[in-house]
């Protein structure tokens, strides 16, 4: 019985603590587990601009505040997750989840709950066409992928590339977008392999993959993993560059000298950064001493296109969702750091693409496609 | 406290609990009703995959650790057959049952001669098998990109989408699967898993096929899990290979063992306490605590076996004593020191 | 003519890729094989023991910055008394129970220290720095045409053998190796003989445990990836190993390791690398419906 009371008590004061004077913004994302590194780009991206929103008067005189939701980017304790979120009557946007299939889990909830929820992460093609209550300010998968094709043919001239792919749906999702470009561009994919994120052996495939003499080893898959592909092929005395997709876009690559030389498309750049951005990287280096991530960036933008539609219309979530869908055009754009960001009828949007690579233990921008 | 249960009677009690449930989606619990349902809902689908696994080790004494596999074919059974056909939830819970007691039988004909640990080794391998296969067939499954869009299960017309309606769906199914499996163990073929758990050659020599008798309860059980998978799908509308790891299967078996093996009243209540548990342990604890929390499932399973090897309930040990001293009785008479009198025979000792 | 060169030197790279691998394998199995051998148990956790090991020697290098060699083998001796505990706390009090409960102890502890890894190192995958390790392990040994050997390779392999020997040896020459084959022969007659069950089984755990903890430093330094998911599933395909080369075998164990290595490397280089996991599960479970004796063990009535 007094377990039971303490249950109810408990999930009354998690859920419901209506007397609350602050808004809150749900922000959802693995905190914890191995993608946790980046869970914590989506963190400090949420608490700077709510810092920010804050020090500024707050949103017409109230204080804003994310309240964090880990998931472990596992689908299933997304779906809880969302249920958490979607049944407190103070969250009126969410800003996540991180991977595509947490999005995806957490999507039906959101849906039938009316609550908008903007990804700043999750780039499955899939998602736009889902629900009207998603939006995201990320590119997708098949533009990256594209884009990828594209660079390596045009500024790097590979012709002959073999992809070593996660069995994910991120991964798979890039490589499929990749191939096709490849095909049209007449770049030769000699083969693709598949590896699992509990994967720690991957001499066999680059074994085959060092037979088939590439160019290039195309990697669309996440940091840890790829991490270790680079040692791992640097002991197998592979020459052949490696590159990758955003997934890679973390300083834990530069843990290890053999990734030198690789490269990844990433959403946002330091160096190419518009005016609006310069105090954003300015307070992020001074904080934590060195460039914010991609993450960081987009989730800030994110963060701060829900702070701007509360502003609009306060805390009504199916007002919130008409007001994000209004955000249409280049001309009533949001204008963040990550340049100008405005939706499409499903949700998605349209954002460019950069290359950074990594020389002598840091990342630097590489040559952009013109 | 065991008096105090044993002098309530069963009927009325289960009743009261019956009406409690029932009337719960009404009670005024605020903005949290939802949540609460949402919370009662998984544990009550934990009870019928707890009731389902609960037949191979609770009543013939047998680890199955591929208990994940079938659910997940249950559900993706119904996720497919939702998706591309369109067909009513009502044909297709019967549906992915029946596959999965099709893939039961396959896999339990050939396997369950083999001793326990062989047993439970293969179905840990054949439950491996199967996500992989989900993962990786994408033609079939959509693999890691998971198999949104299902749609939810209709009644007369009407679409279920609210909490509530699915909560009162899962009871239906829980009643469903508790009148199957409370018959059963009452019937000869309970009496006679019962036989093989506690004695195999004693059995074997009062005239049962074991092969035939574990494979049956191995479909059984298979075709629960499918059935619960079926019903996680059409509630969960997505689904993704990553909801059938292996830990699911321990998971089940730790409410098993909480609850005492074999015992029905106790599987139920072991998922009842710890499904919302572990919901409250979510907003106590901090987080990197909270993903550690299979630990707790871990310490639970050894602690239970070496110290209460008959789960927490005490009236459940007392019929579990009986049924195993009539085992016991029937095994000295085999083996000739006990008279023929004294022995009750294996399918007697309800009555 | 080119071509056959190609073809031949990528599949003696996977056969070097698996023949390593498969030493690893041997390793974890006479883990297995000798617990199995005894109390016919399938000791779970074991894979647990091997993350121990490798997490141990990891954190005392980067933590205490131990001399690599001699953190190994603290490491080893660690994991060695720890099975004994394992053991003591685990499995002797349910001896005599029924085997579904010792089966349950040993799942349960399994998903216990994996989960105690998890909280005291995280989630994330965990290396060594390139400086706290001999330069010569990442410098290559051997090298014609396409074919690289590393130091690791060659000093995984020479560790393997050495210890399989000795292994060989302890079981073969010594009175507690004799006291081991006579309790998995006959519990109750090896104690009438006078022989300490309890301490022998200990001494067997120990001695499995060492082993595994070989195996995880091995690993943790050929991949250099070390997580608190390591050991479950190179357990089970460690155990699939002992069950091909027949339980309760210890050459069996070597055989078993060597083969489901390169079986492993020719499958992932030959035929797909998305169900790699899954040709162990596959060979594990053809093996124990259609030879539940293995290759070379010692074929035993079905006990029941």
């Amino acid at each position: 019985m007094k377990k039971l009371l303490i249950l109810l008590v408990s999930i009354f004061f998690l859920t419901g603590s209506a007397w609350a004077k602050t808004i809150k913004i749900g922000v959802a994302g693995p905190f914890t587990g191995p993608l946790a590194s980046f869970g914590e780009q989506l963190k400090i991206g949420a608490t700077m601009k709510a810092a920010e929103v804050n020090a500024a008067g707050g949103i017409n005189g109230n204080k804003v505040e994310p309240v964090f939701m880990d998931e472990l980017c596992d689908p299933k304790e997304a779906a809880t997750v969302g249920t958490k979120l979607a049944n407190d009557k103070n969250i009126s946007i969410v800003i996540g989840h991180l991977c595509s299939s947490s999005t995806l889990a957490a999507l039906p909830i959101y849906r039938s709950a009316k609550l908008p929820a903007i990804s700043p992460t999750s780039t499955n093609v899939s998602i736009g066409k889902m629900s009207p209550y998603y939006f995201r300010n990320v590119y997708r998968d098949d533009f990256q992928g594209l884009f990828l094709a594209q660079y390596i043919k045009k500024v790097k001239n590979f012709k002959k590339v073999a992809i070593f792919y996660e069995v994910n749906d991120y991964s798979m999702g890039l490589m499929s977008a990749f191939m096709k470009e490849a095909l049209k561009l007449k770049i030769n994919i000699l083969g693709t392999e598949a590896y699992t994120n509990e994967t720690t052996d991957f001499k066999p495939q680059l074994t085959k993959f060092k037979m088939m003499r590439p160019d290039a080893i195309f990697v669309p898959g996440y940091h840890p993993q790829a991490l270790l592909i680079a040692s791992q092929a640097a002991s197998l005395g592979i020459k052949a560059k490696m590159f990758g997709a955003d997934g890679l876009d973390n300083p834990t690559m530069l843990d290890n000298p053999d990734t030198d030389g690789l490269f990844v498309t990433t959403p946002f750049l330091v160096e190419s950064a518009g005016p609006a951005a310069k105090s954003f990287i300015a307070k992020h280096r001074k904080d934590r001493g060195e460039d914010p991530g991609w993450m960081t960036a987009n989730t800030y933008d994110a963060f701060g296109m829900a702070v701007q539609a509360i502003k609009a219309v306060g805390e009504n979530r199916v007002k919130i969702r008409d007001y994000l869908a209004g955000i249409n055009s280049k001309e009533n754009g949001y204008d963040g750091v990550t340049g100008l960001t405005y939706f499409d009828g499903n949700g998605d949007c349209l954002k460019s693409a950069y290359v950074k690579e990594i020389k002598d233990g840091k990342w630097i921008s590489a040559q952009q496609m013109q | 406290m065991k008096q105090l249960l044993d002098k309530i009677p069963q009927r009325q009690a289960t009743a009261g609990l019956l009406i409690c449930v029932l009337i719960l989606p009404w009670l005024p619990l605020g903005d949290s009703t939802n949540y609460i349902l949402r919370v009662l809902t998984m544990a009550m689908l934990y009870m019928v995959l707890a009731l389902g696994l609960n037949i191979v080790p609770g009543f013939n004494g047998l680890l199955d650790l591929g208990f994940v596999g079938f659910y997940g074919i249950g559900a993706y059974t119904a996720g497919l057959l939702t998706v591309h056909f369109g067909i009513s939830f009502w044909i297709i819970v019967p549906l992915a049952a029946l596959n999965g007691a099709l893939w039961g039988i396959l896999l339990g004909a050939p396997t369950l001669r083999l001793t326990g640990d062989y047993f439970a080794i293969v179905t840990f391998g054949f439950s491996e098998l199967v996500v992989m296969t989900m993962r990786n067939e994408l033609w079939l499954t959509r693999g890691p990109m998971g198999l949104p869009g299902i749609a939810p299960p209709s009644i007369f017309g009407h679409e279920i989408t609210l909490d509530w309606e699915y909560f009162y769906l899962v009871i239906f199914l829980l009643i469903v699967v508790v009148f199957i499996v409370s018959r059963l163990q009452d019937s000869k073929i309970g009496r006679a898993w019962f036989g093989i758990r506690e004695n195999e050659i004693a059995a074997q020599c009062c005239g049962i096929n074991l092969i035939q008798y574990k494979v049956t309860a191995f479909a059984i059980s298979a075709s629960i899990g499918a059935a619960g998978g079926a019903f996680f799908a059409n509630w969960f509308k997505f689904i993704h290979p990553d909801m059938f790891k292996f830990w699911e299967s321990v998971l089940i078996l730790c409410l098993i063992v909480l609850g005492g093996l074999g015992s029905i009243v106790g599987t139920m209540l072991g998922a009842l306490v710890m499904i919302p548990l572990f919901e409250i342990l979510r907003t106590v604890l901090p987080q990197e605590l909270f993903n550690a929390r299979y630990l707790i499932y871990g310490a639970t399973l050894v602690i239970m076996m070496r110290l209460r090897p008959d789960g927490l309930l005490p009236f459940i040990q007392d019929r579990e004593k009986k049924a195993k001293q009539a085992a016991e009785r029937l095994s000295d008479y085999l083996a000739g020191t006990r008279k023929p009198e004294q022995a009750i025979p294996v399918s007697s000792t309800k009555e | 003519m080119e071509n056959l060169l190609e073809m031949s030197s990528l599949f003696l790279q996977q056969l070097v890729n698996g023949i390593t691998l498969g030493g690893v394998y041997a390793l974890i199995a006479v883990g297995y094989t000798m617990v199995y051998g005894v109390i016919q148990l399938i000791n779970f956790a074991h894979g647990e023991i091997y993350m121990f090991g490798a997490f141990l020697a990891f954190a005392m290098v980067t933590v205490f910055n131990v001399p690599f060699f001699m953190a190994a083998i603290l490491s080893i001796i660690i994991c060695a008394c720890f099975g004994i505990v394992l053991d003591i706390i685990a499995y002797r009090p349910l001896r005599k129970a029924p085997r579904l409960a010792a089966l349950i102890t040993a799942i349960g502890m399994s998903l216990f220290l994996q989960n105690l890894a998890l909280m005291i190192w995280g989630g994330e995958i965990q290396s060594y720095p390139r400086e706290a390790l001999p330069a010569f392990f990442y410098q290559e040994a051997i090298a014609f045409g396409d074919v690289t050997i590393t130091w690791i390779q060659v000093f995984i392999l020479l560790v393997t053998v050495i210890f399989m020997a000795t292994l060989h040896f302890i079981i073969h020459r010594t009175a507690v190796g004799t006291a081991m084959r006579a309790i998995s022969q006959d519990k109750t007659t090896a104690a009438l003989m006078g022989i300490n069950v309890n301490r022998v089984i200990s001494f067997t755990f120990a001695l499995g445990s060492g082993l595994g903890a070989v195996a995880g430093i091995l690993v943790g330094l050929y991949y250099n990836a070390i997580f608190h998911m390591m050991g479950f599933i190179m357990g089970v395909k460690a155990f699939a190993a002992a069950v091909l080369g027949g339980i309760g075998s210890v050459p069996g164990a070597m055989l078993g390791g060597g083969l489901l290595g390169v079986a492993e490397a020719l499958g992932a280089g030959y035929l797909s690398s998305a169900y790699r996991d899954g040709i162990s599960y596959g060979v594990m479970i053809l093996i124990i419906l259609f030879k539940p004796s293995g290759l070379i063990g010692r074929s035993t009535t079905e006990r029941v």
